[in-house]
């Protein structure tokens, strides 16, 4: 069906000037397209894509990629099961199982925690939720599976996973906090 | 009768009343922590500062009685200060551990400093340190350095148990609590210091850590573990049921219940249930929907069929289900299990009853109403003599107060076919070998509505609390399938969601159960805000 616009300047009508009026547009376009062009063919480093995936781009340190649960000074897990995190989460993606601690100073701490990735939104909320810094938001984003990858997260891979290299330190130690007299 | 004015409200109260009282029973909000309605009056707390014109101190609303034209308020400048610096002390040795405190959520400290408080410590001495995890008995844990000393709890031992386990020992910011040498806090009501405690010293050993308390729902129901009938509530979630705890009723229970009773919310889980009805096939399970097994069932119940029934089921249940079966078959052949008759008569002095079924007096009055003078002697006779071909068995939930459960088990197993209700999953009951043995699950006391009548005779209506299995049936839904005169069940071809059922099917003519109750949805309100951005 031809609809056909009433007011539509038609090409070959009474002005010529009126007949290019598109010139401006595709010229300036053109110079834009060429602008750039020029100049990352000559200032390199200015250059804004990357050749992903050789070169990647390092995001700032308050970047909230994949979550990290930090440890204590004997390596062991900082969480104390509080599931204030749990709680906070909008998703609804973090799951706790609490148990008793032999010893009575750590009294309760997590036997599962688990972050299903796919449902997390990324938010931080937990980072913010918890009170004894054992969770943090990590650098890492690249995380990609196969269509049976396991995106729910373990204790094993949120905080010993190789790029951790051990563990992340956490900033809360109770030694320390007890020694002040808190 | 002395008039008084609180907060600005004229009311009269009776002689001898405290503020405190009054205060309570008019809706009026008052910090607390050492009173209890329950216990006798400590005045230890030093929370509850009310203003009295012409007194130019503060008093404490639960040590002062009420006398004419008291003009009293707690919500001037000079009480909250008041309040705001007592809590400071009850915190200066608080560790304030509310992550992995069991009471946070619940917790008076936290409410009060969420009222009154909000002021950075100013505390500048380090803290006392005293003991954690402490094992008082089997059931209850102490922290030591969460304790705000109301004395709440050995007043309980003292008063309410009268064990007088609980004592404060030591001075100063080092006393605590802790049990007299040789003694364990173990008696049959200790659980409720941990309801008492207005802060997260003693918690449960049981509840410990299974859950955070705001993720629980709860719902008021009758305790159905001895025939004093409690009131309780209990809290659960789509995980399950995982506490009880008691509310507060004058005639029945006033603010306590007992230990045992705490324990009856683990069979109602999913665990502990069959899911679906069975029987045996060469020895094979067959499992089939409880009602289609029911309906399978009928040409089973003939004229030569008997049914056995237990105190654990509630007004409505038994005198429908029994009522069909009498008409049915026959008055005499409908029996009364009693488990330790001779116990039913005990009385611990304080709740507990010797009989365990929370049902009995109800029993009862069916069976004179439908003039059932049966003996169980007679149902053991006819097993022998082969005269029962049928036999039809309600069995109890509250297993464990029938310590006779396996022996019984072996007589009702000398019938020709074995017809077995019960909500519980019973390990004696699957390995059976019985040829004939039909098991139809039952739906639990905590999934029904109905009604107790406790030993006194009081008539006790309660609210299903949720559904933990769809598909099991009430003991009158069971029977009422099994003699073919149930009234909710129809032909139906294609259910609601569009599939084709070629059995007839038991219609539901309520909103499953498990869909959170409005009223629950808005007393938990809370719950369901958070993730709301
Ligand atoms: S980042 Fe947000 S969505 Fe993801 S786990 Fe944390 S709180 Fe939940
Ligand atoms: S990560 Fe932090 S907030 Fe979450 S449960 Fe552990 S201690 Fe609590
Ligand atoms: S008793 Fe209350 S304030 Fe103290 S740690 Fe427990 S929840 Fe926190
Ligand atoms: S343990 Fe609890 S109830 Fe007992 S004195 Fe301490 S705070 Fe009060
Ligand atoms: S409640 Fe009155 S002093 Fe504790």
């Amino acid at each position: 069906m031809k609809a056909e616009p009433k007011n539509f300047p038609q090409s070959g009508a009474s002005s010529a000037g009126v007949g290019m009026w598109y010139l401006t547009g595709i010229l300036g376009g053109l110079k834009i397209t060429l602008t750039h062009l020029l100049r990352n063919l000559f200032f390199k480093k200015k250059r804004i894509t990357l050749n992903y995936p050789e070169e990647k781009y390092t995001y700032s340190p308050r970047f909230k990629g994949n979550h990290v649960l930090t440890v204590k000074k004997d390596g062991s897990l900082r969480c104390t099961a509080c599931m204030l995190c749990a709680t906070a989460c909008p998703a609804e993606c973090i799951t706790i199982v609490a148990a008793e601690h032999d010893d009575p100073r750590v009294e309760k701490y997590p036997i599962k925690y688990e972050i299903d990735m796919l449902r997390c939104v990324f938010c931080g909320f937990c980072e913010e939720a918890c009170p004894v810094d054992a969770i943090r938001m990590g650098p890492e984003w690249q995380t990609p599976d196969l269509a049976d990858g396991n995106f729910i997260y373990d204790i094993k891979r949120l905080a010993y996973r190789p790029q951790l290299k051990g563990g992340v330190l956490s900033v809360v130690d109770d030694e320390e906090r007890h020694q002040a007299g808190i | 009768m002395p008039r008084c004015t609180i907060n600005g409200v004229e009311i009269e109260v009776k002689e001898g009343t405290t503020i405190i009282q009054a205060m309570m029973a008019h809706q009026q909000r008052i910090a607390h922590y050492c009173w209890h309605p329950g216990l006798s009056v400590a005045g230890v707390c030093r929370l509850c500062m009310v203003e009295i014109e012409g007194n130019p101190r503060l008093q404490i609303a639960c040590n002062t009685v009420i006398t004419e034209g008291m003009k009293i308020n707690n919500t001037s400048e000079k009480v909250k200060e008041a309040v705001k610096w007592g809590l400071d002390f009850h915190l200066i040795n608080h560790p304030l551990d509310c992550p992995i405190c069991d009471q946070a959520g619940e917790c008076g400290l936290q409410e009060q400093y969420m009222e009154f408080g909000k002021y950075d410590p100013e505390m500048a001495e380090p803290k006392q340190k005293k003991r954690k995890v402490v094992d008082l008995g089997p059931r209850v844990v102490l922290d030591s350095e969460r304790c705000i000393l109301c004395s709440r709890c050995v007043r309980f031992t003292d008063e309410v148990s009268k064990s007088y386990e609980l004592g404060i020992f030591n001075r100063g910011d080092r006393s605590e609590i802790g049990t007299h040498a040789g003694k364990t806090l173990d008696n049959k009501y200790s659980l409720n210091t941990v309801d008492i405690c207005p802060v997260g010293a003693l918690t449960s050993r049981d509840f410990r850590f299974r859950q955070r308390v705001w993720y629980l729902k709860d719902q008021n129901t009758i305790c159905n573990g001895c025939s004093t009938g409690c009131h309780i509530k209990v809290y659960f979630n789509k995980e399950g049921f995982f506490r009880v705890k008691p509310v507060y009723n004058a005639e029945v229970n006033g603010y306590w219940m007992c230990d045992e009773g705490r324990d009856i919310y683990r069979f109602a889980n999913k665990e502990n249930r069959w899911q679906q009805g069975w029987y045996r096939v060469d020895g094979n399970i067959v499992e089939l929907k409880p009602a289609e097994l029911a309906q399978k069932i009928q040409s089973l119940v003939t004229s030569q069929s008997a049914f056995v029934v237990t105190g654990q089921f509630t007004c409505e249940e038994l005198d429908r289900a029994i009522g069909m079966f009498v008409k049915k078959v026959g008055a005499s052949n409908v029996f009364h299990w009693q488990n330790e008759p001779e116990r039913w008569n005990d009385f611990d002095g304080i709740l507990l009853r010797g009989d365990r079924n929370p049902n009995t007096r109800g029993l009862l009055e069916v069976f004179q109403k439908l003039q059932i003078n049966t003996h169980w002697d007679q149902l053991i006779q006819k097993l022998q003599q082969g005269m029962i071909e049928t036999l039809i068995v309600a069995a109890p939930e509250g297993v464990t107060w029938y310590p006779d459960f396996k022996e019984k088990l072996s007589i009702f197993s000398k019938a020709k076919n074995l017809i077995w209700l019960q909500s519980v999953k019973r390990k004696e009951v699957e390995e059976l070998p019985h040829k004939s043995l039909y098991v139809i699950p039952l739906k639990s006391y905590v999934e029904k509505n109905g009604t107790f009548i406790n030993y006194a005779g009081l008539r006790q209506s309660f609210k299903a609390v949720t559904t933990v299995l769809h598909e099991t049936l009430t003991l009158d839904q069971a029977l009422g399938l099994m003699l073919g005169s149930w009234e909710g069940l129809i032909p139906v071809t294609q259910n609601a969601s569009g599939v084709t059922a070629n059995a007839m099917t038991l219609v539901e003519t309520e909103r499953p159960k498990d869909r959170v109750l409005n009223e629950t949805r808005k007393r938990n309100e809370f719950i369901f805000q958070r993730g709301r951005l």
